[in-house]
């Protein structure tokens, strides 16, 4: 009767995670592929770069884009920033203000938008913050200005995430790089 | 005078032999339960790990810091699921305790406690140096600052506080130190380290995350754990003490130290059936209302028109013992059960054997009365130091002779450095359980005693060939 127990609390195990796996897998690639999609960009210049090619469309994903996504994003956006950096010191003559892409969050989606003058960030507002619930607020009004603070300094995307924060930061930086590669810094 | 036959044995009928189990379907079901609730239990771990990695969980392990975190996440989730498991294992779940019993399973959440414990101190630890390792800083800082910086962290920090002194006050060493009371008072700091750990759960993690399957999982979990401990350990308690108006009628003398307590009240006959013949008894007396007594009856319930009255014994174990012997009459009683296995419920074979020390053997006398078996088919052996601290022994002497049922009394102190349940010269002979029971393979064995004397009896039986399933042993020591 022991053994009874034993094999089918293990089968029923193996078989609850493997169900939990695939369909994990299947979100995880979902909604690695709508990480990219861009809202467009309001300066003068048109999209560009990789995380912008796929145009707009921002409610493409519905609703099931979690944190595997935004960290996989903030992984994207971290890798494409050093190059940035350093093609950024050539480049600075554009001017005016640049719209990322909306990342999308279980919290909310993010967007910021970075205002350039002479080659620099000079300023980045958030347009849209994570938003989900009251607990998102709070943790999005502490972690922004900390972001924005850490962004003019750096003078880009490659600044820390802030402990807590993680899925805001990770997005709101993924945002941040879009406008960067819009804004061709 | 030690070993002693007091009862001739009747004349064995064969047909008993022959004749069907009625025992077979019940313990057929009860065994099928058991073993669902393992599966239910490894189920429930397994789900809430799959729900994460449904929720795309996984993709933390692309990076060595998302790793660490991944693996708090994973830690968190499970301790939170053996904390909700532990507290329905508390929760009196008829289901639960009609398939191993109240005592049984009380045994399984107190293993579950450090498991438990590790789980939640993984969790915080690893979670620290998985954002550390994101923002380059050390984990004690990233701790400091999870604790300064993110809202509702403190209160997380507070719950694993509380959680680290509930279990260190359960541990059986400390645990001897304190009195029940202050035990009990920690224990309750449960549901505040419980209570204080869901804001961050909702504000930093994401178990309850709109658009996710786990927010249905823990909002079902934590709900149905909320609403099983009401029910059961508040609602039920306070409908059972109103329906059957139980007051002290009589507290009798039965030996130096050990009283039996008459009550009567409403209703008693539908209080235990085939179930658990063990209560939680609160006496409404000032200074004493609030002190639960965990005891078994030691006479089944009676029922005579209107009134009906019920007894239990008690030896002074306690300080709370002690106030007993001078209850009142007319003392109001309330109570909590009936729980345990120790009944006809756990029966599976014919033949019966009982085995009692000391007050261990007043529930035998409540189980003596009423479970059934046919003249020839049972066995009860009572032991104690002497002949006096064999309890209400003439009354199950009476029984025994009544229903045919062989008894024993096991009288004298044991040999010096042998681990032994029977007295010296009984061992001396070379007697075994077998020898006193000598169909015990094929019987249901129910062992009420001290802890280390029962131990000796249920290995004496396991020798004689007795299944796992046959033994029924209720804890005394809570």
């Amino acid at each position: 009767m022991r053994i009874r127990a034993a094999v089918s609390a293990t089968l029923a195990s193996a078989g609850i995670l493997l169900v939990g796996w695939q369909s994990g897998s299947h979100v995880t690639e979902a909604a690695g592929s709508s990480i990219g999609t861009s809202a467009g960009t309001t300066g003068t210049t048109g999209s560009t770069g990789a995380s912008a090619a796929t145009g707009s469309g921002s409610g493409s994903s519905s609703g099931t884009s979690t944190s595997g996504a935004a960290s996989g994003s903030g992984a994207t956006g971290s890798t494409g920033s050093t190059e940035t950096t350093t093609s950024a010191a050539g480049a600075g003559n554009g001017s005016g203000t640049f719209a990322g892409s909306v990342s999308q969050t279980r919290f909310g989606n993010v967007q910021v938008q970075i205002t350039v003058s002479g080659g620099k960030i000079t300023d980045v507002t958030a347009l849209q913050l994570t938003d989900e619930d009251r607990r998102s607020v709070a943790i999005s009004n502490r972690a922004a200005p900390l972001l924005r603070s850490e962004v003019l300094q750096a003078q880009s995307a490659n600044v820390q995430t802030i402990g807590g924060a993680t899925v805001t930061s990770d997005a709101y930086l993924s945002s941040l790089q879009a406008a960067l590669d819009a804004a061709n810094l | 005078m030690n070993t002693q036959l007091l009862t001739t044995r009747p004349e064995v009928r064969r047909s008993s032999r022959g004749s069907v189990n009625p025992f077979k379907g019940q313990h057929r079901r009860r065994l099928l339960r058991a073993d669902l609730l393992t599966v239910l239990f490894w189920a429930s771990l397994a789900g809430a790990i799959a729900l994460w990695l449904a929720d795309g969980g996984a993709s933390g392990f692309s990076t060595p810091a998302g790793s660490f975190t991944a693996l708090g996440i994973v830690a968190g989730l499970a301790g939170m699921d053996l904390v909700l498991l532990m507290l329905l294992l508390a929760a009196r779940l008829p289901f639960i305790d009609g398939a191993v019993g109240h005592d049984r399973a009380l045994e399984f959440h107190r293993k579950l406690g450090k498991p438990a414990l590790y789980l939640l101190l993984a969790h915080g630890i690893l979670i620290a140096i998985g954002y550390g390792m994101a923002e380059g800083l050390d984990p004690v800082t990233e701790a400091v600052n999870l604790w300064v910086q993110v809202p509702d962290m403190w209160l997380a920090y507070i719950s694993m506080v509380l959680f680290i002194a509930v279990v260190v006050t359960s541990l059986v060493a400390v645990r001897r130190r304190f009195p029940y009371e202050f035990w009990y008072a920690v224990h309750l700091l449960t549901y505040a380290a419980v209570l204080t750990s869901i804001p961050h759960q909702f504000s930093v993690g994401g178990l309850f995350a709109p658009g996710t399957w786990q927010r249905w999982y823990w909002l079902a979990a934590c709900i149905g754990t909320g609403a099983a401990l009401l029910h059961n350990r508040v609602l039920e308690p306070i409908v059972a003490t109103t329906r059957h108006k139980l007051s002290v009628s009589r507290v009798v003398q039965v030996a130096p130290g050990v009283v039996s307590i008459e009550m009567t009240g409403r209703h008693l006959d539908e209080l235990t059936g085939a179930g658990g013949r063990f209560f939680i008894w609160r006496f409404l007396a000032p200074g004493m209302w609030w002190h639960p007594h965990p005891f078994s009856l030691s006479a089944e319930p009676l029922q005579l028109g209107p009134s009906g009255s019920l007894r239990i014994t008690v030896r002074n174990l306690g300080k709370g013992s002690s106030q007993l012997a001078r209850l009142k009459r007319g003392t109001k009683v309330a109570i909590e059960g009936p729980y345990g296995l120790f009944s006809t419920a756990a029966r599976s074979r014919n033949h019966v054997v009982m085995i009692g020390a000391g007050i261990g053997i007043t529930p035998i006398r409540a189980l003596l009365e009423s479970t059934p078996f046919n003249p020839g088919d049972a066995t009860v052996i009572l032991r104690g130091r002497s002949e006096k601290e064999l309890y209400l022994g003439k009354e199950i002497m009476d029984l025994c002779q009544r229903r045919g049922a062989t008894l024993y009394h096991l009288t004298g102190r044991r040999p010096a450095g042998v681990e032994t349940w029977l007295p010296a010269d009984a061992t001396r002979s070379g007697y075994r359980l077998g020898s006193y029971a000598p169909n015990i393979a094929e019987a249901d064995v129910y062992v009420c005693g001290p802890a280390a004397w029962a131990q000796n009896v249920l290995k004496d039986a396991r020798a004689a060939g007795v299944r796992e399933e046959q033994l029924h042993y209720e804890r005394f020591d809570w």
